[in-house]
């Protein structure tokens, strides 16, 4: 393992110069605004900028970004009668766990701001929005400063002169439901409605808000683009370990001495982020797991700790990296329970729509705190595998594949912890 | 057991076990006919106590749906999880406790406070198995319309998976169930009733016991 | 059994006819009845060697139960828990509801204990309707004399009369609760005759009477604060005290697997009937928990019982197809004007007789080889609902949607095909004996619904069960909630238990069998192995 090194962490996103909050001045002496500079110099050359970088989607599906921009880039205006395009910021986080973004959007809000009007000029985007959880309101007043500052520069007017259109920036707090951070709920917000997530297809790219192409980007995601227009792709590359490209921002939380945001080099090997830039176990107690990219994924367990996070790496691992969350369980805590605390929370959020989603977590639920109080018996914990069985894929949107995954994971690896519980 | 001749035998997994038996049985008819002890989530086996909630999977469909497990039959690859039935809705009420049908809708959403919180997710619908429209009744309810809420209901086991699925903790059927229950309650005064009614409490009439 | 006719046959020779003349009766009632009804099979009656009734007729079956060991002994008990309160309700039907709301409404602490959950009974699955004597042309007496007169004179005239009175004011209470019945457009109940009767009197909803009844009490039950239910707890014994007085039940949990005991003041046993005992190899239409527990436990603590070799076998159960086997159809459908048709597409006996009559000209048709066979073991008649759909067009599925409903299931449309019926095991008319109170001879100790005898004689008629529930239930509870005084009792026991024992040692009966049954046999329950 490596020894700490001052040099890999928080070094672009989380850099010093950046959390200035909204000081527009200070920002622009820092060299914010370069990116943006650049992006006028050849606004059709950005998507292959992004291309080449392999910026993927950082807020939880590592989906290749470039590949999302050119879909709604390139869709057919001719034949609609409203020529309007989307940008949803997507700053919802409200997964136990993440906490990301409300730090860029509190602290940062200028590097954002720049990576969507970039993103915007390069997808001839005229409707920007920047949809934050309502329980952020410090988040919510920085950014609606931030913007008016920008709306009032020069580079914003250069921008309009590109754009050859008028752009709309909104700053719209979501509904406070967990579910309104999935794309096509954060859609259905934008439009005045209860987040309901919509079926797939049709997809954002092609019907979005008011059937308009829509681009959803998570926070983290768009603060990257500056830097990478600015810097080039190839900087980007080499900021990552091995394949891996750029930096990610690692929410550390649970039983260690140090929680909090850790922005670190793709591909950072976990029991580095846990034992050196985390502080290692707290109270001296063992390492048990760690929910990898939060409760909605799966558990890896002390034979993974040297895995490298990025995204291909954990996936060899049979996990996802998701948000970059990482909560930390030691010998002292029960997975059984804090198994039942994830999906009591599923059961919560559940939109209602699907009765396989809202009425499976219910039961899971059930059987968990069951399980969890000491009144579970051999046939509960059975149904429980046959639960995870039966249920993936039967809801509208992932949140019910989630709350199996993360259930089935702890009962693959921890299925003594199950048994020891049970009553017979 | 009556001969079954020629009967297709299918394969299916309920609660997790591969049973293989005649397609022309229901999801519980199944569980006994091979042999497994079941006697949790059985009542009437014709499908008006609503006791026997299940899950169902069918082979190559991505959808899940809650039904009747005695009226669910079973199919080749299907696969199927009884319910445990959830306990009763937090709402209580005396009917006795409303004064006069005026203040019904007042009273209502005293009872049933979360019924003006709906949002339309149309999960109740969906998790029905008798097909009744939940989510047009609780809107009914809200607005007064008792009688047109409570007929919409006529068909209601009470099996609650429409409450097990409300995020709003709405339990629909408890409202459909009040509905009809206030309408009887306030306006059935038959004249044939309360006229036979009468002549017994003025002893005009008795049994000879011949 | 020579010339069988087969279904595809006769399925292929059937025509549906607009009228049908109705032969003469070749047989005169009773004769019908001796040579046919199930009741006077010879080798399905025995005579009883133990208990308050020994030497008395009996069913075969029902004797096995009634003469069994039990299936605890005090050592199983050991650690269990134990509860007091006012009055014990054992059986979660309409009965049960009945006596459950009125004894906590006049104050009593009751737990309702219930071997499945509140509300899974016969009740909720009762199609036809409940009797009260409401039209102008009808009167109590009329009720009284037309229940004597299908009971074959052997009612006590004493309930029968009480009922036949409290009949009005049921429905006054039913409404009251918040249930539902199909009116007329002044408002008026509407009625419908049932066989055997001499006016319209049995008033209902739709064909969904029981379900509408069931849950409506269900929801009272659950809203009143006196009232806890206990599911899912099937009573295993009744307990007595030092004076021969009833002093509560032992309890076994399915869910979660322990015994409890609790000792009640007064105890109010409704635990329905005994199809699920298929007496001679019937088919049933009940529901899945009537197994009899509550005469077994009657019996044991000493209470008498009467007419226990007479049993209601109704006409019309679904015979084909197989999983469908012992569904109602109700007797609705013949009131409306279904015939009856043998294989050779005649009818045979007049459709509005009474229950026993009819089931017996059934059971005459297939024996003398004019039924239908449908496979090896099972025959039937047909239900003629395509002659009806002739004569009176869209009528049936109007009237009779849970018709369709099941129908549908097997694949038929009932205005084109005929169903294949068959008369199944549906009522115990005897039972437990009781005055009109709902006191058995037991102090303590009450018994109400389809579990206490006398009221319908040897036949009971449509509509009486359903009035004769809620009348006793609320008797026995007001009755059982007068004599609560919060005074415990000084000793509970199981020494009748003991006391069985002796008697069926000395009689030479074998101890191997167990009862109360529980839960029939093809849901594969064994105490035995829940107690490993």
């Amino acid at each position: 393992m490596q020894a700490l090194n001052p040099e890999l962490l928080n070094k672009v996103l989380l850099n010093e110069d950046h959390r200035i909050g909204a000081n527009f001045k200070k920002y622009l002496a820092a060299g914010g605004g370069e990116g943006l500079k650049k992006a006028f110099d050849d606004p059709t050359g950005i998507i292959a900028t992004i291309q080449e970088s392999g910026l993927r989607g950082l807020g939880g599906s590592g989906f290749p970004t470039h590949v999302k921009w050119a879909a709604v880039a390139e869709q057919d205006m001719s034949g609609r009668a409203n020529k309007d395009k989307y940008l949803i910021c997507n700053g919802n986080e409200d997964e136990p766990g993440t906490f990301k973004d409300i730090v860029l959007l509190e602290e940062t809000p200028h590097q954002v701001i720049e990576g969507a009007l970039i993103t915007a000029l390069a997808c001839h985007i005229n409707h920007i929005v920047f949809y934050i959880n309502p329980d952020q309101k410090r988040s919510i007043n920085v950014v609606s400063k931030a913007v008016s500052q920008w709306e009032k520069s020069e580079l914003y007017f250069k921008f309009t002169q590109l754009m050859h259109q008028p752009v709309e920036i909104e700053v719209l707090a979501s509904s406070g439901h967990y579910i309104g951070g999935e794309e096509t709920a954060a859609i259905e917000t934008v439009e005045g409605k209860f987040p309901f997530p919509r079926g797939r297809p049709p997809f954002p790219f092609e019907f979005g808000v008011h059937g308009c192409p829509t681009l959803v980007n998570n926070v983290e995601t768009i603060a990257n683009v500056s830097h990478i227009v600015k810097n080039g792709p190839s900087w980007y590359q080499q900021l990552g370990l091995g394949e891996a490209a750029g930096t990610k921002l690692f929410s550390l939380s649970g039983d260690v001495l140090s929680p909090g945001i850790y922005e670190l080099p793709m591909g950072t090997p976990l029991e580095e982020l846990i034992f050196e830039y985390g502080g290692g176990m707290l109270q001296g107690k063992e390492f048990k797991a760690v929910f990898t990219g939060g409760p909605s994924n799966t558990l890896l367990t002390k034979r993974d700790l040297d895995v490298p996070m990025d995204f291909e790496s954990v996936k060899q691992r049979r996990s996802s990296l998701g948000t970059g969350a990482m909560i930390v369980v030691s010998e002292g805590t029960g997975i059984v329970k804090k198994v039942a605390e994830y999906v009591n929370f599923f059961a919560h959020s559940s939109c209602g729509q699907c009765p396989p989603c809202k009425t499976g977590t219910y039961y899971i639920a059930m059987l968990l705190d069951k399980i969890d109080t000491g009144q579970g018996r051999q046939a509960d914990l059975e149904q429980l595998l046959n639960l995870c069985e039966i249920l993936p894929g039967s809801g509208r949107c992932g949140l019910i594949d989630g709350a199996v995954k993360v259930l089935d994971s702890s009962l693959y690896h921890f299925m003594g912890e199950y048994a020891q519980a049970l009553k017979d | 057991m009556i001969e079954r001749q020629n009967e297709a035998e299918v394969e299916v997994t309920i609660n997790g076990k591969k049973i293989i038996a005649p397609a022309s049985l229901s999801a519980i008819q199944a569980v006994w006919y091979a042999g497994y002890s079941r006697v949790e989530g059985v009542g009437c086996l014709e499908g008006v106590c609503g006791s026997c909630s299940v899950m169902v999977r069918r082979k190559d469909d991505k959808e899940v749906n809650t039904e009747l497990g005695c009226q669910t039959f079973i199919e080749e690859g299907m696969k199927i999880i009884f319910l445990g039935f959830p306990t009763p809705t937090h709402h209580t009420y005396q009917l006795t406790e409303i004064q006069t049908s005026w203040e019904v809708q007042g009273q209502f959403h005293q009872i049933f406070p979360e019924a003006s919180n709906c949002r339309a997710c149309g999960g109740c619908n969906r998790s029905c198995p008798k097909g009744i429209s939940v989510e047009k009744g609780v809107k009914l309810a809200s607005l007064g319309k008792f009688q047109e809420a409570g007929d919409l209901f006529i068909e209601c086991v009470m099996c609650n998976l429409c409450m097990t699925n409300c995020p709003e903790r709405i339990a629909p059927n408890h409202v459909g169930l009040f509905s009809r229950r206030v309408n009887a309650y306030f306006h059935i005064r038959p004249a044939n009733l309360i006229n036979r009614l009468e002549e017994i409490r003025q002893g005009k009439l008795s049994v000879n016991k011949i | 059994m020579n010339s069988r006719i087969s279904y595809q046959e006769a399925l292929r020779q059937y025509q549906a006819k607009h009228e049908l003349p109705l032969p003469e009766a070749a047989l005169s009632m009773d004769e019908l009845l001796k040579q046919f009804h199930p009741d006077h099979y010879q080798d399905s009656l025995t005579t009883l060697q133990i208990g308050p009734n020994k030497g008395g007729r009996c069913h075969r079956q029902l004797a096995d139960v009634l003469q069994a060991d039990a299936l605890i002994d005090e050592a199983d008990l050991a650690a269990a828990k134990v509860t007091e309160v006012d009055v014990l309700v054992v059986g979660g039907g309409g009965a049960g509801a009945a006596a459950a709301l009125t004894a906590a409404r006049k104050g009593a602490q009751v737990i309702l204990a219930t071997k499945l959950r509140l509300g899974d009974s016969n009740t909720i699955m009762a199609e036809g309707g409940i009797q009260a004597s409401v039209e102008r042309e009808d009167s109590p007496q009329a009720h009284y004399q037309d229940t004597m007169k299908a009971g074959h004179y052997q009612s006590d005239r004493d309930l029968v009369a009480e009922m036949a009175m409290d009949g009005p004011d049921v429905i006054r209470w039913l409404i009251q609760q918040g249930m539902n019945f199909d009116l007329n457009e002044f408002g008026d109940l509407m009625t419908r005759r049932p066989g055997g009767a001499t006016a319209n009197r049995v008033v209902y909803y739709r064909d969904y009477t029981g379900l509408e009844m069931m849950r409506v009490l269900r929801e009272a039950v659950r809203n009143c604060r006196n009232i806890t239910v206990m599911d899912n707890a099937p009573a295993l014994e009744l307990m007595g005290n030092e004076s021969g007085h009833c002093a509560g039940a032992v309890f076994y949990s399915t869910t979660k697997h322990f015994f409890s005991i609790i000792k009640a003041q007064q105890v109010i046993l409704a635990t329905g009937g005994i199809g699920r005992m298929h007496l001679n190899d019937f088919p049933t239409t009940n529901h899945f928990g009537a197994t009899g527990d509550g005469l077994v436990m009657a019996y044991r603590l000493g209470a008498k019982l009467r007419e226990l070799d007479s049993f209601q076998y109704h006409p019309t159960t679904v015979a084909y197809p197989e999983h469908l086997s012992g569904s109602l159809i109700t007797e609705g459908v013949r009131s409306s004007g279904v015939y009856l048709l043998n294989g050779l597409g005649e009818r045979f006996v007049d459709e509005l007789k009474p229950r026993d009559c009819v089931s017996a000209a059934i059971l005459r048709e297939c024996q003398e080889g004019r039924g239908i066979q449908v496979s090896e073991q099972q025959s039937g008649v047909w239900l003629d609902t395509p002659g009806m759909e002739l004569r009176q067009p869209g009528l049936l599925q109007k009237r009779f949607p849970k018709l369709f409903h099941m129908a549908g299931r097997a694949n038929i449309d009932p205005r084109v095909t005929p169903m294949l019926v068959y008369p199944g095991l549906h009522y115990q008319n005897g039972g437990v004996v009781i005055d009109k109170n709902g006191q058995t001879s037991i102090p303590g100790l009450y018994c109400v619904g389809e579990l206490s005898g006398g009221i319908h004689g040897r036949n009971r008629i449509m509509g009486n069960a359903l009035l004769e529930i809620i009348s006793f239930g609320r008797r026995a509870g007001e009755d059982a909630a007068k004599y609560v005084h919060g005074r415990g009792h000084k000793k509970t026991s199981l020494e009748h238990i003991s006391n069985i024992r002796r008697e069926i040692v000395k009689a030479g009966l074998s101890m191997e069998r167990k009862s109360p049954l529980l839960f029939p046999e093809c849901a594969h329950f064994s105490l035995e192995n829940e107690k490993i």
